[in-house]
């Protein structure tokens, strides 16, 4: 790869740096000219993503021939570009592609602050990026530190209602914690192992059991928090109900990848199997997730919260992949990182979808609650259809993509002696398909008194995008290898 | 390169999709909705019947996987295992498809009596189908299992939105039963392709390398979810709810499919992958079976709903279907794979009849009913066809069933194959006293103006009859077909 390190910094940084100054561009645009319309700066936007894409495309073309899947490494190995860095970076750039051409809804009440509105997206794209490629704890912090700003600002910025502002509010709070926690964990690992590497840990297990222990706990349910899995995982409901829903999905599938991508990176890749603490830690945290967001799905009355508790079981279910990345029962090469991978990019495409449905809805003039969408299927066939499929998707009703993702992640536990964990998530699989299952049933059984609607306010390109997303529910069930073949190379590197 | 089997299975999800774009504002538009709904049935059932089932009789020899109708694809392979697009129809597929083509024919033909949401009914139906049709074909485990998640919505959605009073209990009691099921399955597959290390999910692959802890309870747990399905005692409660609470239509689906399904996928698994389990609780399987025939037969006899009758009686005829499970002898599984068509058929035939009598006669009661054969001569006689059938008349679908069962199995377990013998003179008995107390006796003022069969009634019921004649009549030219599927069972259960 390339010789020198500026050129490998050039091209290292490409894709951040091409977020970065399209939201810069975007700021200075706004700033000189005011009065311009928020199409602008949505298409800026969307430059921007796609010249991110671009730049990942370049360093994938220059990955091919070479076999360990790392293209470029910098900074004494704190910063690496591999397939895994890729991937996640693709992913958050297609997310973000996603939301800014569904965005309309969000940016029409604010049409004054729309370059924010995509400069926070471009920068949050940025830093979910940038962890995906740290494998320095003090610069991944800071890039987690940056992506929870830009996300609660995002969600401050479009708020429609006082509660939103609340809602953000509470959000920063979490997150805070969950940083705190990790902050304080690191610190207590610097403390112990004077590196910020966290590779450098299993050689202190033995001397200091206990601080590490405490500071590797203090990391993991910090992250767990941005990921959005118990314990610090209730801004996903808060931000779901109470931030407008396109915004709201960003928030939330963005958090979901950098911190999937966080974890991976630290969990697997960092401490690895020699710690043995964060692998009797994260099946309990992803057994306490499981039970509690699966079970608090069957009691919400509002759909986007709904939608919320179903991204968070998806989640816990992920983190079984995590757990199952060395070896099989029967010596051979697990599959778990493999699996959380692609179910990583499952469940957020099927988060921006549901969300996108969900902003339609809004668009039209239908409330939240689920009696408010009560026999949907009479009054909007298309619109009832997207919601369904997503819905679907993301609690794992066959013959969705959903479904599949659950089945690879919950075989690699299994193989990886994890039998029970993989029985808690065929038990949580229950309750969020009975809980999906009964609010389909409220789009098509109960008939609605309200008029028939069509979902012509919101506009084409919106349609089509958020019914695309839908589609890609149903399309990966078909396609699920390519997502599996680059998911594997990804998962070879983070080994 | 063949694609019988993704036409059988696939089409109906095309006529669906077709469905899905067409207007119902009018009477003309609705029935062009039913219209391509039935074309998406007929397409599956014609070639089922014409290409598949008629080929393989016409090769003589034919049946068996090695020789059935095949398609394989690789799906995806970076993983801990390979699965595969993998379906194929053997000699046990082949009859059963007939038997599910030809029933949501019939549904569909139905539909014609559904004059709210047609569109949504027909797609939920073709939906169904496509997921029907892909359980009974799947040769590979995750495949299987997805097309075995795919009954659920379509299947809770008929029930609710269609059924009458107490619809939505029913259909949350399927709705709990099949996502257990579900679960069950899921538990099953991941044990299989974790522990049989062939690193493939591909269901004709040789697996023997199970422990005996990963084969006890890979057995049950997949045992326990094809009993689910197949409604058999003690978790046949969800069907009973579901019989008598759905529309006629989803009702007929419901006994002529659905149940055949969870046989099927007994045989198909819990016999097929576990062999040895199979062997060793076949005594525990047969007295699941007697305690579920006597059951079935006298709860049957307590009931004063029609359609909670059929409902025993199905959870009876299962049975029937676990001791052949219970004896895993050729004979006795030739004879369930007869036995199910059979029940699949008359069944359906029993609850569109029923169906057709609430119509009419504004009650569900038995002892409300009586005199009809007057009024109705002809729905009299089809009750008395589909009841014969159950009975095991000769020259009807189900006397070669229960003769084969019954010869198969008293050689293995000769208790309990007489001990549900007699169950099924209960059975016969119960099936003989709801006729005379519905069809004869002193006609009422109440009924006197009953209509007897319309041109739809006959149009649905006669492929019926015809399928029940047919299987009963040219029975010896399916018999070798079904002997060549279950051979691959037999051939395992002796190599364990």
């Amino acid at each position: 790869m390339p010789a020198d390190f500026a050129h490998a910094m050039t091209l290292a940084l490409l894709p951040e740096a091409m977020l970065a100054g399209t939201a810069l561009i975007s700021s200075l645009l706004a700033v000189l000219r005011p009065g311009l319309r928020p199409d602008i700066h949505r298409w800026i936007a969307c430059i921007g993503l796609v010249g991110s894409l671009a730049a990942c495309a370049l360093v994938l073309l220059g990955l091919r021939h070479v076999r360990s899947g790392v293209a470029i490494t910098m900074w004494n190995g704190g910063f690496v570009v591999d397939s895994f860095a890729l991937f996640i970076a693709i992913l958050a750039c297609v997310t973000a592609l996603c939301t800014c051409l569904i965005s309309d809804s969000a940016v029409r009440n604010i049409p004054s602050r729309s370059s924010a509105f995509y400069a926070l997206i471009l920068v949050s794209t940025a830093a979910a990026e940038a962890i995906a490629a740290e494998r320095e704890m003090t610069t991944m912090f800071v890039a987690l530190a940056l992506l929870l700003v830009c996300l609660v600002a995002l969600g401050a910025l479009v708020k429609t209602n006082p509660r939103g502002a609340v809602s953000s509010f509470e959000h920063l709070i979490e997150g805070s914690v969950g940083l705190a926690a990790v902050l304080y964990g690191l610190a207590l690992l610097y403390g112990v192992t004077r590196s910020t590497n966290l590779a450098t840990v299993a050689a202190f297990v033995s001397a200091s059991p206990g601080v590490i222990a405490l500071g590797v706990a203090l990391v993991i349910f910090g992250l767990c928090g941005i990921f959005g899995v118990f314990p610090l995982r209730q801004w996903v409901g808060r931000v779901a109900s109470t931030v407008p829903a396109s915004a709201a999905g960003f928030i939330v599938s963005m958090s979901l990848i950098a911190g999937g991508a966080a974890l991976a990176r630290v969990t697997v890749a960092r401490l690895g199997p020699d710690v043995g603490i964060w692998r009797w830690l994260l099946p309990i945290v992803a057994a306490v997730a499981l039970g509690h967001a699966s079970l608090s799905s069957l009691k919400e009355t509002t759909v986007s919260r709904l939608i919320g508790q179903l991204v968070s079981t998806q989640a816990a279910m992920l983190l079984l992949g995590l757990l199952a990345f060395t070896t099989g029962s029967r010596g051979l090469p697990a599959y778990g990182v493999t699996a959380f991978l692609s179910g990583l990019g499952v469940t957020a495409i099927a988060t921006v979808a549901a969300f996108g449905v969900l902003a339609m809805l809004q668009v039209a003039g239908i409330g939240d609650a689920i009696e408010n969408v009560r026999g949907l299927g009479h009054r909007s066939a298309p619109a009832a259809l997207m919601l369904t499929v997503s819905v679907a998707t993301l609690a794992g009703i066959p013959p969705l993509a959903g479904f599949l993702s659950r089945v690879l992640v919950i075989s690699s536990a299994a193989d990886t002696h994890y039998g029970w964990l993989a029985v808690v998530a065929v038990g949580a699989t229950v309750l969020t398909v009975i809980a999906a299952v009964r609010f389909i049933a409220t789009l098509y059984a109960d008939a609605g008194d309200e008029v028939p609607f069509t979902l012509g306010a919101t506009p084409l390109l919106s349609r089509v995008v958020a019914g695309a997303a839908c589609l890609a529910g149903v399309a990966l069930v078909v396609l699920i290898q390519p997502l599996l073949a680059v998911a594997t190379a990804g998962a070879g590197t983070l080994r | 390169m063949s694609v019988i089997l993704s036409t059988i299975v696939w089409s109906p999800l095309l006529f669906a999709l077709i469905a899905l774009f067409l207007p119902e504002r009018d009477d003309d538009q609705r029935t062009r909705v039913r219209t391509v709904a039935l074309a998406g049935g007929g397409v599956s059932f014609f070639t089922t019947t014409f290409f598949a089932i008629l080929g393989q009789i016409g090769l003589g020899q034919g049946g068996g996987l090695a020789s059935a109708y095949q398609e394989n694809h690789t799906w995806f392979w970076n993983f801990l295992f390979q699965a595969h697009y993998d379906l194929v129809a053997d000699g046990i597929t082949l009859p059963l498809l007939v038997v599910v083509t030809t029933v949501f024919g019939c549904a569909l033909f139905h539909s014609w009596k559904i004059h709210e949401r047609v569109r949504l009914y027909v797609i939920l139906i073709l939906l169904l189908e496509t997921a029907v049709n892909g359980v009974l074909c799947s040769a590979d485990f995750v495949l299987f299992t997805v097309f075995w998640g795919m009954l659920l919505v379509p299947m809770y959605l008929l029930i609710r939105i269609w059924g009458g009073d107490g619809a939505r209990r029913a259909a949350a009691w399927f709705a709990g039963f099949h996502a257990l099921s579900l679960a069950l399955i899921i538990a099953t597959v991941v044990i299989i392709v974790v522990e049989a290390g062939v690193q493939s999910s591909d269901m004709t692959a040789d697996l023997t390398t199970f422990s005996r802890t990963a084969e006890t309870v890979g057995f049950w747990l997949s045992f326990t979810a094809f009993g689910i399905a197949m409604a058999i005692f003690p978790v046949h409660t969800w069907m009973l709810e579901a019989q008598s609470k759905a529309s006629a239509g989803v009702a007929t689906i419901l006994s002529g499919t659905m149940l055949l399904l969870g046989a099927y996928g007994m045989m198909r698994i819990s016999l097929v992958v576990f062999p040895a389990s199979a062997h060793y609780y076949s005594f525990a399987i047969t007295g699941l079976a007697v305690v579920g025939a006597f059951w079935g037969s006298i709860g049957a006899l307590r009931q004063d709903e029609l359609r909670r009758f059929i409902g025993y009686m199905n959870v009876a005829q299962m049975s029937l279907v676990l001791l052949a499970i219970g004896a895993q002898t050729s004979v006795a599984l030739v004879g369930a794979v007869l036995l199910l068509a059979g029940q699949g058929l008359a069944s359906a035939m029993l609850t569109l009849i029923s169906g057709a009598i609430e119509e009419r006669t504004r009650t569900t009661s038995i002892r409300a009913m009586g005199g009809l054969v007057t009024q109705a001569p002809r729905l009299a006689g089809f009750w008395l066809v589909a009841a014969a059938s159950l009975i095991g008349i000769p020259m009807l679908a189900g006397f070669t069933g229960d003769f084969m069962v019954f010869a198969g199995s008293f050689p293995e377990h000769r208790i309990a194959t007489v001990l549900v013998m007699a169950s099924v003179i209960v059975t016969t008995g119960g099936l003989l006293w709801v006729a005379n107390r519905v069809f004869f006796g002193p006609v009422r003022d109440q009924f006197a103006r009953v209509r007897d069969v319309t041109l739809l009634d006959l149009t649905v019921l006669i492929p019926l009859v015809a399928a029940v004649v047919l299987f009963g009549v040219r029975v010896g030219a399916v018999v070798p077909v079904i002997a060549n599927g279950v051979l691959e069972i037999t051939t395992r259960i002796t190599g364990a």
